[in-house]
């Protein structure tokens, strides 16, 4: 069985590791005067990039590189750290604000070190009343202490952390839904270029990060760059010859609930399968693993034909889903897809920010056709024109058969690759909200499609068997399009 | 006249602690727009809900527009524009707690305090008679290890059964 490996969540739950002394037992802020000590900032810049960190957030994105978007000479530059939570299945960030909040300080620290930012806003989602009065009390503590404000600890650095609380809005994680909400306005997003990097907060550069991409940096400078990259596997991208190594380094904490025995956070190195990781919480909570939601609600499913899907960012997008946040929910043979699907397309419906057509529009309509679906309206015309194929004779012709037509699954469909094509992967819209939308509406469809017309035939929700809910991969076009890389040492 | 027309009227202002936080939070922007959404939750802290007058006094604290405030206030769901009971009661109904029963909880909350689900436009809808209570749903509360949760105004309470619902609506009435 695989083994947790507790970097990031090492020390969670020591009694009182939320104030400083305490933390400073455990190696607090030694990383941070390490940094300044022994480093240039370019030098940490470089050490992010070679460590292979990506975004924990949701795109995935190498964090090295995003900050090398970053124009060194325009003045003030910002953090903002995206302490937003509210993909449905995420709550990672959660328990290390509540409980570590030196830890986040730590990594701000440092990323503030490694760019030359003054500023950093915490925005925290207006929920966390208790993750906001702890971080708030530590970031007093570290002020007292003299690692923030003015000459942190005589190194003539100056650095300020602010919170800042949402108010209940999901589109506020996107990153440029944070900054318009950081600025006072309605959270809506922004067209993109300029990215955040060049032209953010207060139309200045601005670095945006995940809370769990900054708890790493603490390790990776404190343990160096080759100990962090021996953590997860790194993969060849074939693409280019010869192949690019892919980095899928450290740890992740995965957040895994639904049908679980023991549903919780979970640091493990990136990389371990499906199956390995229900095992790792516990097992399946019933018989059988009927579907899998690897990275938030936004993430296409996956099937039991996939559970040795490797839970990693290259793994999941060849497998053309994503690992997104990290929120793992796994349903078992009880559950009705139809009815899993109403209720995430409920939650987009009423999370849009109304800004694009196609996304204002579409994702309540997705919504009611799937509504009509599970009350039984669902269209469905049996058509009698001919239909060509080889006839009884064993000659081409009219077969005389008729044809079951689910308007209502092709409706579904069309309406969603309306707002943004899964296909293509190009979106109608402003923001990847439109894909968050159209990848779970489109993934649960095809490949639970026996489940949908069953609903729509009967005229009531109806839960088949694992094995008859899904087609099989052979059948499938959303599964032919999986693919598995290979590891950089095996070639 | 009705008591809703009066209560438009009646001018709306911090109060000393209030303000003494205001001013903090005002130093930590650029400009002085950015700090609406912190001043809105101290606001709403004091007044109860987003009147009118509170839009006001906060358009002129922050230099804006009385229209700019409202079109913050409408786009977030943690404000609210109608008076709401003394505990907000939040109940999560999104996938992972749907997947633990949330709507046991959900239907137990509605019986138990006799009431309907509030709405966004319609908070009346969800709030019990002697005003004590305000029954919502809402999205994801980032706690889906625990769920199903709910949360009574500032604080989370998980695993819920209906047994505990009925423990915690008791300490809550006495
Ligand atoms: C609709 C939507 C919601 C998002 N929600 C969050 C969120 O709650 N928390 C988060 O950290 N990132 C969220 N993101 C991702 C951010 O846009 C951004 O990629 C991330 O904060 C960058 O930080 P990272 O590189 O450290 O991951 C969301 C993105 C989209 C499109
Ligand atoms: S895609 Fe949806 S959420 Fe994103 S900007 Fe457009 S309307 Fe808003
Ligand atoms: S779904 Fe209820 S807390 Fe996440």
């Amino acid at each position: 069985m695989v083994e947790e490996r507790r970097i990031l969540y090492e020390h969670l739950d020591v009694p009182d590791i939320n104030t400083f002394d305490v933390f400073r037992q455990y190696d607090g802020y030694t990383r941070f005067e390490k940094a300044i000590a022994e480093y240039q900032p370019e030098e940490i810049a470089k050490m992010v990039l070679d460590s292979g960190l990506k975004g924990r957030g949701g795109a995935g994105f190498s964090t090295g590189e995003k900050w090398s978007f970053v124009p060194r000479d325009i003045e003030p530059r910002y953090l903002c750290c995206n302490a937003d939570e509210s993909e449905p299945g995420t709550f990672s960030n959660r328990y290390v604000l509540e409980k570590n909040p030196h830890l986040l300080i730590e990594g701000i620290l440092i990323c503030c070190y490694a760019m030359g930012i003054e500023t950093t806003y915490v925005y925290i989602r207006g929920e966390f009343t208790l993750g906001k009065k702890m971080l708030d009390a530590a970031i007093k503590e570290a002020y007292e202490k003299g690692y923030l404000g003015k000459d942190v600890r005589g190194t003539g650095l100056n650095i300020d952390i602010y919170t800042h609380p949402g108010a209940g809005a999901y589109i506020c994680g996107e990153e440029t839904g944070l900054i318009e909400s950081l600025e006072g306005k309605r959270g809506q997003p922004r067209n993109k270029p300029p990215f955040p990097a060049v032209e953010g907060v207060f139309r200045k550069p601005t670095v945006v990060q995940n809370v769990e991409t900054l708890c790493n940096l603490p390790f990776i400078v404190g343990n160096g760059v080759e100990w962090y990259t021996q953590m997860g596997p790194t993969y060849a991208d074939t693409r280019f010859d010869p192949p690019k190594p892919d980095a899928n380094t450290g740890t992740k904490l995965y957040c895994i609930s639904g049908d679980v025995n023991e549903p919780g956070v979970y640091e493990l190195d990136l990389g371990l399968t499906c199956t390995e990781l229900i095992e790792v919480a516990g097992g399946l909570r019933g018989e059988e693993v009927k579907a899998v939601i690897p990275g938030g609600s936004s993430a296409p499913i996956l099937t039991h034909y996939e559970l040795d899907t490797r839970l990693d960012f290259t793994s999941l997008t060849l497998a053309k889903s994503m690992l997104g946040s990290g929120g793992i929910i796994v349903m078992n043979e009880t559950r009705n897809i139809v009815d899993c699907l109403l209720n995430i397309m409920k939650f987009y419906a009423h999370e849009s920010c109304g800004q694009c057509t196609p996304c204002r529009w579409g994702t309540p309509w997705v919504r009611d056709i799937v509504q009509r679906i599970a009350d039984g309206d669902g269209r469905k015309e049996t058509i009698t024109r001919p239909k060509f194929g080889v006839a009884e004779n064993g000659r081409w012709g009219d077969t005389g058969e008729t044809e079951e037509i689910y308007e209502d699954l092709d409706l579904l469909e069309s309406v969603a690759n309306n707002i943004a094509n899964v296909d293509t992967m190009t979106w109608n819209t402003i923001c990847v909200f439109g894909i968050a939308v159209s990848w779970p509406a489109v993934s649960y469809m095809r490949k639970f499609r026996p489940e949908f017309e069953a609903a729509i035939r009967e005229g009531k929700l109806v839960t088949l068997p694992v094995a008859e809910a899904t087609v099989p991969p052979e059948e499938n076009y959303a599964y032919q399009q999986r693919f598995i890389p290979k590891e950089f040492a095996d070639l | 006249m009705s008591d809703e027309l009066v209560q438009i009227e009646t001018p709306f202002a911090f109060n000393e602690e209030n303000q003494r936080e205001f001013d903090e939070l005002i130093g930590r922007y650029p400009i002085k727009e950015a700090a609406m959404l912190p001043t809105l939750h101290i606001a709403q802290k004091q007044a109860g809900y987003i009147t009118p007058a509170v839009m006001k006094y906060v358009a002129e604290q922050l230099e804006v527009t009385v229209m700019k405030v409202k079109d913050v206030v409408t786009f977030y769901p943690m404000f609210f524009e109608e008076p709401v009971g003394e505990y907000v009661i939040r109940v999560c109904h999104t996938l992972p707690c749907a997947l633990r029963d949330c709507k046991v909880v959900l239907d137990h909350l509605k019986a138990k305090l006799d009431t309907d689900i509030a709405s966004e436009t319609n908070l009346a809808k969800g709030t019990t008679a002697d005003g004590k209570f305000t029954l919502m749903k809402v999205e994801c509360l980032a706690s889906c290890d625990v769920a199903p949760v709910i949360m009574i105004n500032d604080d989370l309470y998980k695993n819920l059964t209906p047994e505990k619902v009925d423990e915690l609506l008791a300490k809550l009435a006495s």
